[in-house]
C-alpha cells in the first residue's frame, strides 16, 4: 500500500521528464524496433511479389552455408581471437597514451599529440591498405628493398605468408583504432579530481603509485562502458581491414577470413537476400547474447560498474 | 548506368525524354549509376521493389533474381520485341533460361579472345613485329615466343616491369573454354567437347600455370602481380608496365590508346569463341518493379533501334559533346577534349546497340562492319545458347567460388610453388562440392542438348 502510494507520487514527480523522453522513445521504436521485423527474411526464401512477409518460409536453409563449409571453424576462430585481441591491445595502449597525454604541461603540445593518435582513426581504410602495402610490396615495398638488404635480413613474400599477418593486422588495427579509446580516457582523466593527486603528492605517492592507485581505479567505470560495447561486436570484424589491408590475397585466406570477408565473398556473387540477412543476424544474436553474459558478470563482481 | 557522371547528364536525360515522348509518346526517367556504386545499389533498389523498368542484369545473378522474381519473364512479350530480336538474331536466344526470358544481350563482340597488349615503341625498338607470333594452346611451347619477348625487354630495360595487371591466361576464363556461367565445370577445348570437366585440373590450366610461374620467377611479371588490383591499363598509362593480358577485340588498340596513353600492338594468344557467356554476360532486363511491363518491353524494343538514343547515350548532346565528322564518325568538337566534355561515356558495350550509333573517331569508319566479319568467323561453343541454372547447387557455388579465389591467381601467376599447391586447390574443390555441381551442370546441358 505503501509503495503503491509512493511510486504514484514519484510518477507525478518525474511525468515532465517521462513527457521530455516520449519523443526520443517513439524515435527509437520507429527506427530501431519497426525494422527488427525484417528479421523474417532470414527465414523466408525471399521474393519481390510475395514481400517480406508473403514469402514462403525457408526454416534455417539461410543459415546452412555459414555453417556448412569446412572453413566455418577457421572464420570463426579468426574473428573471435583476432577481436580478444584487438580489445586488449586497443585498450591498454589506449590508457597508457592517454595517461602520457594527460601528463603534458604544455597545451599546446597536448593537443598536438591528441589530434595526432587521433588522425590515423580518420584515415580511410583503403588509404591505409596502400600505406601498408608501400611497406610490404614484393616489388617496392620498403621493408624488402629498403630495410631489410640494409640490416642482411633475406626479403620476405608478405602477401604469401601467413606468418606475420596476425601481428600486421592487430599492430595496424592498434595504430588505426587507438585514438578513439585515448580520447575517452583522456576526457575520463580530466575528470578526475585534481585534490586526489594533491592529497597524494602530500602522502609522498609518486608517479606510479598515483597512476595505480588513483588513475586506473578512477578509468574503471569507462573502460567497463568501452569494454562491453566492444564485446558486443565481438562477432563483427572491420570488413576493411580484413579485405582492403592483405590486398583481398588467396594465400592468407587462413589468417584473414572472418565472417564478413567470407558473406562478402559468398554472396557478392548470388546476392541473396535471405542468407545476407541470416548472416547479420546470427552476428547480432551472438553480440547480444555476450554483451547480457558479459554485463551480468560485472554486475556480480561490481554492481556500479554494470550498464544495466 | 554511365562511365562517370557528367554535368550535362541532366540535358542528355531531357533529350532522351524528348526522343521518347515524340517516337513512343513516353515519359523516361533515368537513373545514372557508376559501375562503383551500381552492383549495390541496384540489389537494394530490387529487394525494395523500388520503381524501375529497365536495368541491367549480370549472368551470375540471374538465378538469384528469378528465384526472388526481380526480373520479369520477357517471353511474353516478344511482340513487342520484334524489332531487337532482328537486330540481335540468334544471339537473343542466349537470354533464355529454361524458357524464361531474362533479358537482351547487347550488341557487341562475340568472343574474349585473350591477348597480349604491348607498348610499340619498345616493341618496334627490339625489332618485332606482331606477324612474327604465333602463340597457341594448341601447342604450348608456342607461348616460348611471349618469354623470348619479355628476356629482351628485360634485357634491354631492366627496370621495367614486362606484364602486370590482374590477368593472365589461367584467369581467362572466357577465352580458351565455355565455363557455362560459372567456373566449375567447363567444356574444354573452346567449348568443342559436350563433356562438363573440371579445367582447374585440365592439361590446359596445368600448362597455364606453369608457364605463369616461369615468367613469375624470371622476374618478367611484377612481384606483386598476385595481389594487385590495378588494371594493366593503368599501370602501362604509369609508364614502367610493357605489357598485359586482356581480352581483345577488333578495335583493341584505338581503345587502349584512349586508356593507357601509349601506341600498343595487340599479339593473340588464342583463338576466339563463341559462348552463351559471351551474350549474356550483362543483360538489359525489366525489373518485376516496373508498373507497365508492355510499355517498358516497346521502349527496350526502341533503344535497340533507334540510332539517336544511341548516339545520345553514349556520347552526349550532338554539337556540343560530339559532333560527325566527314567520315561518319563521332568526335570532340573544337575545343572540347577528354577533361572538358559534358557528358562522355565510351561504354558501347553496356548500352543496347552501339552498331545503331556513330562509332569514335579513331576508329576505321567500317568498324562495326568489323565488327559483324569477326563475329560470324568464329568458333561456337556446343553449348550455345544454353545458360545453367544455378539455383539447385547454390550453395555449393558460394563455396567453390570462395576457394576458388584463396588459390587460382596464385597459381595462375606463379606466385606459389605449383607442385604444392595444385593438388591442394583441386581437394579443396571436390570437398566443396565441385561434383555435385559437375554433375548438375552435365544434367541440364544433357537435357537441353536433346531438347534440340
Amino acid at each position: 500500500m505503501e509503495r503503491k502510494k509512493l511510486s504514484a507520487a514519484k510518477l507525478r514527480q518525474y511525468l515532465p521528464l517521462y513527457l521530455m523522453m516520449l519523443p526520443a522513445l517513439i524515435y527509437l521504436f520507429i527506427n530501431n524496433y519497426i525494422p527488427m521485423a525484417g528479421i523474417v527474411v532470414a527465414f523466408k526464401k525471399f521474393n519481390a511479389n510475395d514481400g517480406m512477409f508473403g514469402s514462403p518460409w525457408a526454416g534455417l536453409t539461410n543459415f546452412t552455408y555459414l555453417f556448412g563449409s569446412n572453413d566455418t571453424a577457421i572464420i570463426i576462430r579468426n574473428t573471435l581471437l583476432y577481436n580478444v585481441a584487438f580489445i586488449i591491445v586497443n585498450t591498454v595502449a589506449g590508457i597508457m597514451l592517454a595517461i602520457f597525454i594527460s601528463d603534458v604541461v604544455s597545451h599546446k603540445l597536448k593537443k598536438l599529440y591528441q589530434s595526432a593518435v587521433l588522425l590515423p582513426f580518420l584515415i580511410s581504410i583503403v588509404v591505409v591498405s596502400y600505406i601498408v602495402f608501400a611497406l610490404l610490396s614484393h616489388e617496392n615495398g620498403m621493408l624488402n628493398k629498403g630495410l631489410f638488404p640494409a640490416l642482411g635480413i633475406e626479403p620476405v613474400q608478405w602477401y604469401n605468408d601467413t606468418t606475420w599477418w596476425p601481428l600486421i593486422l592487430i599492430v595496424t588495427n592498434c595504430w588505426k583504432g587507438v585514438g578513439y579509446g585515448t580520447l575517452i580516457y583522456i576526457a575520463a582523466i580530466a575528470g578526475i579530481d585534481n585534490s586526489f593527486y594533491e592529497a597524494a603528492e602530500l602522502d609522498g605517492a609518486n608517479k606510479w603509485q598515483q597512476i595505480t592507485r588513483i588513475t586506473l581505479p578512477c578509468l574503471v567505470p569507462s573502460i567497463i562502458t568501452l569494454l562491453i560495447m566492444n564485446i558486443g561486436k565481438i562477432f563483427y570484424s572491420d570488413f576493411g581491414l580484413f579485405y582492403q589491408v592483405p590486398q583481398n590475397s588467396g594465400s592468407l585466406f587462413t589468417v584473414t577470413n572472418t565472417i564478413d570477408t567470407y558473406v562478402y565473398r559468398a554472396l557478392v556473387s548470388s546476392g541473396g537476400i535471405g542468407r545476407s540477412s541470416a548472416a547479420s543476424l546470427f552476428q547480432s544474436v551472438v553480440g547480444f547474447v555476450l554483451v547480457m553474459v558479459s554485463n551480468l558478470i560485472v554486475r556480480k563482481a561490481s554492481p556500479d560498474n554494470a550498464i544495466f | 548506368m554511365v562511365a562517370q557522371e557528367g554535368p550535362n547528364q541532366q540535358k542528355v536525360n531531357e533529350a532522351i525524354n524528348e526522343l521518347a515522348l515524340k517516337e513512343l509518346n513516353m515519359k523516361v526517367n533515368m537513373i545514372p549509376m557508376t559501375w562503383g556504386t551500381y552492383n549495390n545499389q541496384i540489389s537494394m533498389m530490387l529487394a525494395a521493389n523500388e520503381p524501375l523498368d529497365i536495368f541491367l542484369a549480370f549472368a551470375d545473378r540471374f538465378s538469384t533474381y528469378i528465384e526472388s522474381q526481380y526480373v520479369v519473364d520477357l517471353s511474353q512479350y516478344t511482340n513487342e520485341l520484334q524489332g531487337a530480336f532482328e537486330v540481335l538474331g540468334e544471339d537473343a536466344e542466349c537470354g533464355y533460361i529454361g524458357d524464361f526470358l531474362v533479358g537482351l544481350g547487347q550488341m557487341k563482340e562475340r568472343g574474349y579472345p585473350a591477348g597480349l597488349i604491348v607498348r610499340k615503341d619498345i616493341f618496334d625498338e627490339l625489332g618485332y613485329k606482331v606477324e612474327d607470333f604465333n602463340v597457341s594452346p594448341d601447342d604450348y611451347s608456342s607461348f616460348n615466343q611471349i618469354t623470348e619477348l619479355f628476356a629482351k625487354v628485360k634485357e634491354a630495360h631492366p627496370d621495367m616491369i614486362c606484364m602486370d595487371g590482374t590477368s593472365i591466361m589461367g584467369l581467362q576464363d572466357l577465352s580458351y573454354m565455355d565455363n557455362l556461367g560459372s567456373d566449375f565445370g567447363v567444356l574444354e577445348n573452346y567449348g568443342q567437347t559436350t563433356t562438363v570437366t573440371n579445367w582447374f585440373e585440365s592439361e590446359q590450366w596445368k600448362n597455364f600455370c606453369q608457364i605463369g610461374r616461369e615468367w613469375f620467377t624470371k622476374g618478367y611479371l611484377s612481384q606483386d602481380i598476385a595481389v594487385n588490383q590495378d588494371s594493366g591499363e593503368l599501370k602501362m598509362k604509369a609508364g614502367n608496365c610493357f605489357s598485359f593480358i586482356a581480352n581483345v577485340k577488333p578495335n583493341t588498340n584505338v581503345e587502349k590508346l584512349a586508356q593507357t596513353g601509349y601506341e600498343v600492338e595487340v599479339i593473340p594468344l588464342g583463338d576466339a569463341m563463341k559462348n552463351t557467356n559471351a551474350v549474356n554476360s550483362a543483360l538489359i532486363s525489366v525489373a518485376n518493379a516496373s508498373k507497365d511491363p508492355q510499355k517498358a518491353a516497346i521502349f527496350l524494343n526502341w533503344i535497340y533501334t533507334s540510332q539517336e538514343f544511341n548516339d545520345l547515350i553514349n556520347w552526349g548532346i550532338e554539337g556540343e559533346d560530339w559532333v560527325l565528322t566527314e567520315d561518319g564518325l563521332a568526335a570532340y568538337p573544337d575545343g572540347v577534349d577528354a577533361n572538358s566534355v559534358g557528358y562522355h561515356n565510351d561504354f558501347g558495350y553496356v548500352y543496347p546497340n552501339q552498331f545503331a550509333g556513330h562509332p569514335w573517331t579513331g576508329n576505321p569508319a567500317d568498324i562495326w562492319e568489323q565488327y559483324e566479319v569477326y563475329n560470324s568467323g568464329i568458333t561456337t561453343s556446343k553449348a550455345y545458347g544454353f545458360t545453367f541454372d544455378s539455383t539447385p547447387v547454390a550453395t555449393e557455388e558460394a563455396q567453390l567460388v570462395a576457394v576458388r579465389d584463396q588459390y587460382w591467381k596464385d597459381l595462375a601467376f606463379g606466385a606459389v610453388d605449383f607442385d604444392e599447391k595444385f593438388q591442394e586447390f583441386n581437394d579443396a574443390l571436390y570437398a566443396a562440392g565441385l561434383q555435385t555441381v559437375m554433375d548438375e551442370k552435365q544434367r541440364q546441358l544433357d537435357e537441353w542438348l536433346a531438347a534440340q
